[in-house]
């Protein structure tokens, strides 16, 4: 089975302060980690397992900056076979449907049984890509998927719905499946692994390798378009409880009696 | 007079919440900018749902046949195409939920109507759309127009919107045909599937003690597990515990999980995300503990702590024990 990834670097902002430059086109960069997208992550973990199940290859793409090269080679290190970097420069401020533009032009260039992608990205979290991708390669579709078993010409997925509800559906291949976080569980990089693929070869497409005019991934080509960022609002906003854990444990154990929360 | 169309969302005969918060948005739209308001019910056997949603709305459009009784993006797509076709809405919504999420994107290739998702606020702006977002772990908010065309797609966060009441008269409910599919069809619905019974039922427990992302490590989990016992409360989590398998999935509060409501929830290290507080309802009382003075828990929190967790979990345990 030929698997394509396609993944995302991403800042990590879960814990760490978010500072929106000046008049709010966008955030400021220099102070945030990045790595792979989370939901990224479990896709090339799924992907590889496919392989060591059932055979094939397995292939990362991404569109991004020189820096996400990185990303790329700690999927080498999982077990991802090639890497593909696209040259981010022409893809400043794509949306989603301009990176789905881009990375069927690099699903052109293989012939793939399954495209994996994140079901969600941790940036913006559209959770759009995947379906976009498939609608353009006119191939089927299946989001937030839970668990994928090949059959065949046809791979049986399940996809994740509310209130712990899965529900399965058969696709037939080639498909796209937009990966769940929870479905497996990501195989640790070490240092040493990450050196290992050190010298593996990267090659970096420009959108004329991929086929693309320059008007069809510029921010003229965007069916989403930016307008700004800002602020939340407060909200409600919390009182907040001070003083030394043992005052504060006993001012939190005060409100929870007072609410009937315990006897 | 422009439409909005909503996609009502119904699984195994019953009408999802959601779809009552875009009623209120398509009220609210009909109202500011003159749309005309409809529902669209796709499914079969779903006259008592047309029926339900014309309570609420003016027009209800239903497409009623066999092979729409289980969701599939491919089937609800055609139906849907062809009904932004004949109708020409300027705006159609569909909650941001797994249906929203499987079908508006492929709808919006297939249509050529640029599609906004997960958005908190959509509104009309000149002939277009606007829409405002959350982004980057729910700390800043993104504002976005949608590129000028004959028609445009929203998924709608939950809880974005309260809940319609209904409307004083009742609707006209309209019969579609359904058009033809796509042949072959390439997705096959084979059938739906309850998380396992659970051995713990957190959504009826007055006290919750609740434990996110901050707990770092599947080693701390007794600690979390301790002070739960000793105040008498159980022991639930957002999801990234769940996703490292750290404690079972019928712990996890939220959207994907188990909805409580009990009388006080004690979120530790957990930071807000939309889809873990959507689980939290009734009027019971939030204190939330996090070392990140900006995580949007506070936002939504009675009662906020910024500490590290662990210090807060072995004094309350400290005194609780006293």
């Amino acid at each position: 089975m030929q698997i394509l990834v396609c993944v995302k670097r991403v800042p990590d902002t879960a814990d760490a302060e978010v500072v929106l430059q000046p008049g709010g086109s966008g955030i400021e960069e220099e102070d945030l980690a990045f790595g792979i997208n989370e939901w990224d992550n479990y896709a090339v973990e799924e992907a590889i397992r496919l392989k060591e199940a059932h055979g094939g290859t397995v292939t990362v793409a991404t569109i991004g900056p020189s820096e996400s090269e990185d990303v790329l080679r700690r999927c080498l290190a999982m077990g991802a076979d090639e890497a593909v970097l696209v040259d981010g420069a022409p893809f400043r401020d794509a949306d989603p449907y301009v990176v789905a533009r881009g990375l069927s032009a690099v699903a052109a260039r293989g012939a793939y049984d399954l495209i994996l992608t994140g079901a969600l990205s941790g940036d913006h979290g559209f959770g759009i890509v995947g379906p976009i991708l498939a609608g353009y390669l006119d191939r089927p579709h299946a989001t937030l998927v839970t668990s994928v078993v090949p059959d065949g010409k046809h791979v049986r997925v399940t996809r994740e719905l509310e209130g712990g509800l899965e529900e399965t559906l058969r696709l037939e291949l080639p498909a796209v499946l937009t990966i769940q976080t929870g479905i497996n569980e990501p195989r640790y990089v070490s240092i040493m692994g990450i050196r290992k693929v050190r010298a593996k070869e990267i090659p970096v497409l420009d959108t004329a390798a991929l086929g693309l005019a320059p008007e069809d991934v510029g921010a003229q080509a965007n069916r989403i378009v930016h307008t700004g960022l800002a602020a939340p609002p407060a909200g409600k906003s919390a009182e907040m409880l001070r003083g030394t854990p043992a005052e504060i444990a006993r001012k939190i154990l005060d409100i929870v009696k007072e609410r009937g929360g315990m006897a | 007079m422009p439409k909005v169309l909503i996609v009502v969302e119904h699984r195994c005969g019953t009408v999802k919440d959601a779809t009552f918060e875009l009623v209120t948005l398509a009220r609210k739209l009909a109202d500011a900018s003159g749309l005309e308001p409809a529902a669209v019910v796709i499914g079969h056997q779903v006259a008592a749902l047309a029926d339900t949603l014309a309570r609420y709305l003016p027009r209800v459009v239903a497409v009623d046949a066999e092979p729409l009784a289980d969701f599939r993006y491919e089937t609800h797509a055609a139906v849907l195409g062809d009904i932004l076709e004949t109708e020409a809405p300027l705006l159609t919504l569909a909650p941001h939920t797994a249906f929203g999420m499987e079908l508006f994107p492929r709808l919006s290739v297939e249509s050529g109507f640029p599609c906004a998702t997960d958005c908190m606020e959509v509104d009309t702006e000149g002939s277009g759309i606007s829409v405002t977002r959350s982004v980057y772990s729910g700390k800043v908010l993104s504002r976005a127009t949608l590129a000028s065309a004959a028609g445009y797609l929203a998924t709608v966060r939950s809880g974005s919107y309260p809940a319609a009441v209904e409307a004083g008269s009742p609707g006209a409910v309209e019969q579609r045909p359904c058009p033809a599919f796509p042949t072959p069809l390439r997705t096959e619905h084979l059938g739906y599937r309850e998380a396992a019974a659970a051995a713990v039922d957190i959504s009826q427990a007055p006290l919750i003690v609740a434990v996110g992302r901050g707990i770092k490590d599947a080693d701390n989990i007794p600690q979390a597990q301790e002070l739960a016992d000793r105040l008498g409360a159980v022991l639930a989590c957002s999801r990234p515990v769940v996703d490292k398998k750290w404690l079972d999935k019928e712990r996890q509060v939220g959207t994907s999980g188990r909805t409580v409501k009990p009388k006080a929830y004690l979120a530790f290290g957990i930071s807000g995300a939309f889809q873990h507080m959507a689980g939290i309802k009734g009027p019971g009382v939030l204190i939330a503990v996090n070392k990140d003075p900006k995580a949007p828990i506070f936002a939504a929190a009675d009662y906020g702590v910024v500490e590290d967790m662990f210090k807060i979990i072995d004094a309350l345990k400290a005194e609780a024990g006293a």
